[in-house]
């Protein structure tokens, strides 16, 4: 049950955003999209939500995206997109409630067990627009958990989409959202983010796909993404990955002056 | 994480009961003012004597008959389905524009009604004989709903590119479609007599006086169908509210559900303005004191909206016919006299809900 | 049989239709004010029940329930006076509106308006025979008729006719003045003047250039309201004031008028209102206009 993206191509004006872009991503496992600013990450996740036609082909498992109506695409995979505001009053409870296509007291049980997988249990009764930007966004994730609140179903696995996930969240909540995300795929889940924090990535992704200038630099595990060579050439900076003591990784950049070593 | 299969007590921001309440309440008021609006009237005529002479197996006076049967129901049919399209097409495109200052206006509807009007008023009388008796008395109404169906179907068309409306671009097309008209207007209202320009004046006031079973036969059903149809965009307008790409992402085809929004608001604008002229204030005020009420859900706010557009209708209409009696005033004067001072209010005392 | 009955119903659709009479009628609803003028200079007002907003000569009228804008009705207002007898005004409506009226039993009765001595005169005697008082019609037609004959006899004695132009409004510096088929051009006409505004129909706005070619020797305008009383308590100054005003815009001073100072000010519904009154005010417009003798 994989997302595949072939040859991916998208010119937005005059301007080759995307170029030739294939990778794959199994379900089961976490597959981050990094890149600099401009390397097409968005652009990439709208051709994978079927937001954006493209030259190429995006299937979800086994099935052409560009085939299934809107209807069938909402069962199979939730998207997550970056703020989202609203014009109007509404409570969590009811922004949660938004795509979920059972009614009565098992919407309700299923909004609620949402909130609470999000750290939000109690907020049901809370206007949205009163809620901070990093509350906000967990309560969208919320709204997409309870779209395709079960990771696996008769006709497959089903697929997060995440663009920008945990970017205006505290650093406990950015935890908690990329273990949920964790947790959906390995329960069986697809899931997919585009991703600025290159440590959370590290931390947590079983798949990356690197993307510089339209292209897929390369793709693998981390460790076989993260080298200084292949970020360096990505960000265009002189990067250097370390090894922490204890378990992960994290990467600073190499400025005169201020490495330890 | 938790399981689903425990049994949840009633969640906290849910607020459908508040709502099914809400349309409870309004039906009954409905119910009420309408017992009201027929019983009541400048002629005297009363409803309990009515109904006690007809129990008695005795005849209605011929006034009472008339007053009645082909003055008063009439009217508050009329009211009913002016007052519940109104507001119904203000919830809708509210939904559609994702803005609570959305009224019907923006898709052009008013200001074609309005040329359609002005056109029929000015010029009706120069048309040729046969064609002048083809619409006779109906003229105004027949040029006014063709006016604001040509004026939205030609703001549609402006605004929608590769199957994909632009709401931002119908806005601002509307704008710029408004002020071509005012300049037709002008020079038609150039040609006009002082009679026509009363006559477009107290058009443009509006007005249920007008409101007999022929108008009620060509427009009723066309603002039934836009009534009916309204509540089955309810899923559609609550997902629309995260975004366009975010509600093709929850599996609603936002083209469709833009389109049907127009439509609806169209047909049902159109009919409501082609036989009352211009009634202001129901569409922004009704939907809008709704979800201060019971919130935004547009499953309970369109129907509830229809419910209480109805009875704000009439009320309005009624103070119109008590207040200067015998003389009656035109009922866009009390919407907006009553709908303008409370929606300010309103917006005063709940600054912190809405973020505009 | 066929060809016989056809020339009868031909014949009977080609006669005008037998005026009505009601005489019995007590509760009368008056619509259009030159028709409510009518009524009270005919001494019947006892039998009126209501007007229209127009209907504001005499001052009693005033004090009778008002049913509304004439072309605006509503009808359950005007059943609300309990009329047995509805005068209207040609253009009295919306036709719907009429409809139930009619639809209710009530005998609805049209008066046509002509804005010429003919006209004025056929008015006073359609009321009169509806009303069903023919001897105080014939006694208001034949005064009125002595007053509209005095004019034309003065206006034929005038050489050369004056041109009047007629100013409805200047609202925002514009003038907005009365040509052909208007009220003002037929009373222009009565009071042996000559409309200054040619080949132009209804009340239209005049360009600066129109105004001058039009060329008025005199400028006629309306007080709206009580205009002798407040000339007399004012001793004239609000129609000095009004003058001023008028003459001061350019266009309107550098025509003969403006230059002899030659603004007349009527009451407007005695002057346009074609009433028992027409013959009165064809009189005072003469004379204003060609100097009293």
């Amino acid at each position: 049950m994989s997302l595949i993206a072939q040859e991916i191509s998208v010119m937005l004006g005059r301007k080759q955003v995307l170029a030739g872009v294939s990778f794959a991503a199994e379900a089961g496992r976490l597959t981050a999209i990094v890149g600099p600013n401009g390397s097409g990450k968005t652009t990439l996740m709208r051709a994978l939500t079927g937001d954006l036609p493209c030259n190429g082909r995006v299937t979800l498992g086994g099935r052409e995206i560009a085939t299934m109506t809107p209807e069938i695409l909402a069962r199979r995979r939730g998207v997550l997109q970056q703020a989202t505001a609203l014009s109007f009053p509404f409570t969590v409870a009811e922004v949660v409630r938004i795509g979920i296509e059972t009614r009565g007291e098992r919407a309700d049980a299923l909004v609620s067990a949402a909130l609470a997988a999000v750290d939000l249990a109690g907020f049901s009764g809370r206007l949205y627009q009163h809620l901070s930007g990093g509350e906000q966004q967990r309560v969208q994730l919320a709204r997409v958990l309870a779209q395709v609140w079960q990771p696996l179903d008769d006709e497959g696995a089903r697929w997060l989409m995440l663009d920008e996930p945990v970017s205006s969240l505290d650093i406990a909540h950015q935890l908690t959202v990329m273990r949920l995300a964790a947790d959906y795929a390995r329960r069986g889940g697809g899931v997919i983010a585009v991703m600025h924090d290159l440590n959370l990535t590290a931390l947590l992704a079983d798949h990356v796909v690197l993307l510089a200038a339209g292209e897929v630099l390369a793709q693998g595990s981390p460790a076989e993404v993260f080298t200084d060579t292949l970020l360096s050439r990505a960000y265009g900076c002189n990067l250097q990955v370390n090894t922490a003591p204890r378990d992960g990784v994290w990467i600073l950049p190499q400025v005169a002056g201020l490495t330890a070593a | 994480m938790a399981t689903l299969s425990q049994a949840m007590p009633r969640l906290a921001g849910d607020r459908s009961q508040r709502a099914r309440r809400t349309s409870a309440v309004l039906v009954v008021l409905l119910i009420l003012i309408a017992f009201l609006s027929l019983g009541w009237g400048a002629s005297g005529t009363s409803l309990p004597r009515a109904i006690s002479d007809l129990l008695a197996g005795r005849e209605l006076a011929v006034q009472d008959r008339v007053v009645l049967l082909d003055i008063r129901l009439p009217r508050l049919l009329m009211g009913m389905l002016v007052g519940a399209s109104l507001a119904v097409s203000g919830a809708l495109l509210q939904g559609l524009f994702r803005n609570p200052l959305a009224d019907p206006g923006i898709v052009g509807v008013s200001s074609g009604a309005t040329l359609g009007a002005i056109l029929a008023i000015v010029l009706g009388a120069s048309l040729p004989g046969p064609l002048a008796g083809l619409f006779g008395w109906y003229q105004v109404p027949i040029a006014a709903f063709t006016g604001s169906w040509i004026t939205t179907m030609l703001l549609y068309r402006i605004a929608t590119r590769d199957g994909r409306t632009s709401v931002g671009t119908m806005l601002l097309a509307g704008i710029a479609l408004g002020a071509i008209f005012s300049a037709f207007a002008g020079v038609l209202i150039l040609r006009a007599n002082d009679s026509q320009l009363r006559d477009l004046t107290f058009w443009g006031l509006g007005s249920l006086a007008g409101a007999n079973w022929p108008k009620l036969a060509t427009a009723g059903p066309v603002m039934l169908a836009a009534l009916a149809a309204a509540p089955l965009l309810a899923r559609g307008l609550n997902a629309l509210a995260l975004g366009e790409a975010a509600a093709g992402h929850v599996g609603i085809r936002v083209q469709r559900v833009k389109n049907r929004a127009i439509l609806v608001v169209a047909a049902g604008t159109g009919a409501a303005v082609a036989v009352s002229g211009g009634i202001g204030f129901v569409g922004i005020v009704v939907p809008h004191l709704l979800r201060l009420a019971s919130g935004p859900d547009h499953r309970w706010l369109l129907v509830n909206s229809a419910l209480l557009g109805a009875v704000m209708l009439l009320l309005a209409d009624m103070i119109s016919r008590t207040l200067i009696t015998p003389a009656e005033l035109p009922i866009g004067i009390v919407t907006a006299m009553i709908g303008g001072p409370f929606f300010l209010w309103i917006l005063l005392r709940n600054r912190g809900v809405l973020d505009l | 049989m066929k060809p016989l009955a056809l020339a009868i119903l031909l014949a009977g659709a080609a006669m005008p239709a037998a005026a009505e009479s009601h005489p019995e009628a007590r509760r009368v609803l008056s619509i259009g004010g030159s028709l409510t003028e009518i009524v009270y200079a005919l001494g019947e007002e006892g039998r009126l029940v209501g007007r229209d907003t127009t209907s504001n000569w005499p001052p009693e009228a005033n004090s009778l329930p008002d049913i509304g804008y004439m072309r605006a009705l509503s009808p359950e207002g005007v059943l609300s006076v309990a009329p047995d007898l509805i005068l209207a005004e040609e253009g009295a409506g919306p036709p719907e509106a009429v409809a139930v009226l009619k639809s209710a039993g009530l005998p609805y009765v049209n008066v046509a308006e002509d804005y010429d001595a003919e006209g004025v005169l056929k008015k006073v005697d359609a009321v009169a025979e509806t009303l069903g008082v023919p001897d105080k019609g014939k006694a208001l037609h034949d005064r009125l008729a002595a007053d509209l004959a005095s004019v034309a006899e003065r206006a034929r004695a005038v050489g050369e006719p004056k041109r009047v132009l007629f100013v409805l409004s200047l609202q925002g510096g514009r003038v907005m003045a009365g040509g052909d088929g208007t009220a003002a051009d037929g009373i222009i006409r009565l009071a042996g003047a000559q409309n200054a505004l040619e080949g132009v129909k209804g009340y239209k706005p005049l360009t600066d250039e129109a105004i001058v070619k039009a060329a008025p020797d005199v400028i006629l305008m309306m007080q709206r309201g009580d205009a002798e009383a407040d000339a007399d308590a004012n001793g004239g100054s609000n129609h000095a004031a009004a003058k001023e005003t008028a003459l001061a815009l350019p266009a309107l001073a550098q025509t003969p008028a403006g230059r002899d100072g030659a603004l007349v000010i009527m009451d407007g519904l005695k002057l346009l209102g074609f009433g028992p009154r027409t013959g009165e005010a064809a009189l005072e417009l003469h004379d204003l206009v060609y100097g009293a003798r």
